[in-house]
């Protein structure tokens, strides 16, 4: 559906966004991960038209940008808020009208997803005398109410209790079966590992690692071990294929290079000390997302990503 | 597209219309209005409606008779009574100038006198007289006292020169100068100068009252949508142009809904009260000015206002622009004083000015017919510029966060475009 190729948006004196390329499709979610000022607002103005590009294209469904489009789009934004002075239902209609909605269609709409959110008696009220978590989502109806073909939420999970953390995963779910594009930024890697079909990891404005999550993880993961025994573990730290080790006196936690092989390290462990448990485990987004983006060590994985 | 610019100006003016800002402005002005006739009022002098004793201590015994007959005679109230009965406080007979003085305080302390006049030198080529009362502003029987005391001084110095009094009377001009303004076709209309400085003062305040709140709501919402980041959906929702046309054409309707409103109070006010200081004859002209410099100072506001990002801020800045809404206020009284000054005529010709100054000068002096046409064409060059420019830095700036941006990039943003 959107197809970003090669963007590039420079401000005074730093490049936020330095040839970023990324495609996403219907029924997709699309995880956009990064530190704090990597550049992912950025990219997200630019997709959605509020910024223009200093370079670099994008289509949706293969045709430039047009004011129609601007109807299909759902855009939750970072930092938010809603006008404090104006009533719930006013506001959500408001919001719905500008996308291009008529009136009594988004009064439907609104009633039937306050009624799903349980804000059906605030209608009335001002935005104000909502709690924080509450005009969330009257922030999130506003951004898809108009059943928006591209669906875009900046960091949608900020400030969320777990209770409406799962409200809108379900509702995210739903809009990936109705076959909406959605992107959503975040820099909490257990939400864009358990939500996201792709995703692409920007740091300084470049794209340091991208696609499926299942193959981030095996290109990028560096796997570790956990290590339960009997003995002096000290020597683990030098064994081959060991990047880093964590030691204590009873367990160990190592962190292997991606060439090491598991079949060695357990026959140099035999004898040695007395095994209890040996467990292989899955790398995690965030040990990946510090390890490239966090640790300067990671430095050569990053320009081998880019 | 014209859809999306209907919502936002419809959003804009129920929003608006609702604020706490606007209904105090919107009541404020008819407040002003009335209290300003009121003051008017006050200003001018007030007849009395009940007969004043005034003491008159006078040592020479040359001036108090005369003196109170004539003013029992000649100044009447309306019930054809006499509006002052003149009361002699004798000195002599052992009562000297200083306890005469004493005693006259104390009845004019007990309000058993108005006041009272002391003559304390009387003779050739001076006489001095001073009147006393605890309203030092009593203007008018100073006025009527010092007339009285002229003719009655001359007489008697024409008689002992050995001429007629008669002849003397013939010899004074019987002066009444009086203010008569003439209106467009020529009409006589009574005018005094309070009458045409109010009506000017009331029209510069609507005017200046009107750009001011609405200005001011405008620079507020568009700081709060920044604050919010709703502002971020909204262009996303719509072009940055038909954001700032929705938001204009909303502004429009707030100010027709206040000058409806004022026009309505007005009217009303006028024919239960006949309060008629409020010249109509060039409304419709000035009506063209307010529109024009309305929708100019929508412009510049929204330029000024889209980068700033804290309240702080834009009262600073909407200060800045409120003083130039004030200079004609300022030069109220000058322009009165002589409507035909060139300075007036150049300060009209600057855009910012060019509406409040019209609204000053035409219920002053009706300005030549060039200057209206010549004015009016300038407002309507300024405002599609101003609306260009604007638009410009609208774009940009709505979209700027955290520290508001030079002057010299907002300038650079209204060129670029």
């Amino acid at each position: 559906m959107l197809a970003v190729r090669n963007l590039r948006k420079d401000f005074a004196t730093i490049r936020a966004v330095d040839d970023v390329s990324f495609d996403i499709g219907r029924g997709e979610i699309f995880g956009l991960l990064g530190p704090n000022g990597a550049g992912k607002t950025t990219a997200i103005r630019i997709v959605l038209n509020i910024l223009e590009a200093d370079g670099g294209t994008i289509t949706y469904d293969g045709r430039p940008f047009s004011g129609a489009l601007r109807n299909q789009i759902g855009y939750l934004p970072e930092e938010r808020g809603l006008y404090r002075k104006s009533k719930l239902l006013d506001t959500i209609l408001y919001l719905a009208e500008i996308r291009g909605m008529k009136r009594a269609k988004a009064r439907d709409e609104a009633l039937r997803w306050l009624r799903r959110f349980d804000l059906l008696t605030y209608q009335e009220r001002k935005v104000e005398e909502l709690s924080k978590g509450n005009q969330q989502k009257i922030q999130f109806i506003t951004s898809i109410i108009h059943d928006p073909v591209l669906v875009v939420l900046d960091e949608p999970f900020s400030g969320l209790d777990p209770v409406n953390q799962i409200l809108f995963q379900e509702a995210l779910r739903e809009l990936k079966q109705a076959g909406k594009a959605i992107i959503f930024s975040t820099h909490q890697m257990d939400q864009a590992e358990k939500l996201s079909d792709t995703l692409c990891l920007i740091n300084k404005g470049k794209v340091v690692l991208g696609g499926t999550v299942r193959d981030v993880k095996r290109r990028y993961g560096s796997n570790s071990l956990h290590v339960e025994f009997q003995g002096d573990g000290s020597f683990m730290t030098s064994l081959a294929g060991v990047r880093r080790a964590m030691i204590y006196e009873n367990a160990a936690e190592l962190d292997l290079a991606p060439d090491a092989r598991i079949q060695d390290i357990l026959k140099a462990m035999i004898g040695k000390v007395e095994i209890r448990k040996f467990e292989l485990l899955e790398p995690s987004l965030q040990s990946i997302f510090i390890e490239t983006v966090g640790i300067p060590a990671g430095g050569t994985m990053l320009q081998g990503a880019a | 597209m014209i859809a999306k610019v209907l919502v936002v100006a419809k959003w804009e003016y129920l929003e608006k219309v609702k604020s706490k800002a606007f209904l105090i402005g919107l009541f404020l002005m008819p407040i002003i209005m009335v209290g300003m006739g009121l003051f008017s009022g006050l200003l001018a002098a007030r007849e009395d409606t009940s007969t004043k004793v005034i003491g008159v201590i006078d040592a020479s015994g040359d001036l108090a008779g005369p003196l109170g007959q004539r003013m029992e005679q000649k100044y009447l109230l309306s019930n054809k009574q006499p509006n002052y009965l003149i009361r002699e406080l004798s000195v002599g007979k052992g009562i000297d100038l200083d306890s005469a003085v004493a005693r006259a305080n104390q009845l004019t302390v007990a309000d058993e006198i108005g006041g009272y006049a002391v003559v304390s030198s009387h003779g050739a080529p001076d006489t001095v007289v001073e009147y006393r009362s605890k309203a030092v502003g009593d203007l008018l029987i100073a006025a009527r006292l010092e007339e009285t005391l002229k003719s009655i001084i001359a007489e008697q110095r024409a008689r002992a020169r050995g001429i007629d009094p008669a002849v003397l009377k013939d010899l004074n001009a019987n002066l009444d100068v009086r203010m008569v303004k003439l209106s467009q076709a020529g009409e006589t209309e009574e005018s005094g100068f309070l009458k045409v400085y109010m009506t000017a003062y009331v029209f510069l305040m609507m005017l200046f009252m009107l750009i001011v709140t609405s200005g001011q709501l405008l620079v507020r919402s568009i700081i709060e949508e920044k604050s919010n980041r709703i502002v971020e959906v909204l262009v996303s929702s719509v072009s940055s142009t038909e954001l700032m046309a929705g938001k204009v054409l909303g502004l429009s309707g707030l100010g027709f809904t206040q000058i409806a409103f004022w026009a309505l109070i007005g009217t009303a006010a006028s024919l239960e009260f006949g309060i008629g200081f409020v010249a109509l004859d060039n409304a419709l002209l000035l009506i063209v000015y307010f529109i024009l410099g309305y929708l100019f100072y929508a412009a510049i506001f929204i330029g000024v206002g889209s980068p700033l990002t804290t309240e702080q801020e834009a009262q600073q800045v909407t200060s800045y622009l409120v003083i130039l809404l004030i200079v004609p206020i300022i030069l109220a009284m000058p322009a009165m004083k002589d409507p035909g000054a060139m300075w007036l005529k150049i300060l009209t010709f600057i855009p910012f000015l060019t509406p409040t100054m019209m609204a000053l000068r035409i219920p002053i002096q009706m300005p030549a017919a060039w200057e209206i046409v010549a004015t009016i064409a300038i407002m309507l060059v300024s405002i599609p510029a101003a609306m260009v420019a604007a638009g410009r830095i609208f774009r940009i700036g709505i979209l700027s966060t955290g520290k508001s941006p030079k002057i010299a990039d907002i300038i650079r943003w209204a060129r670029k475009g």
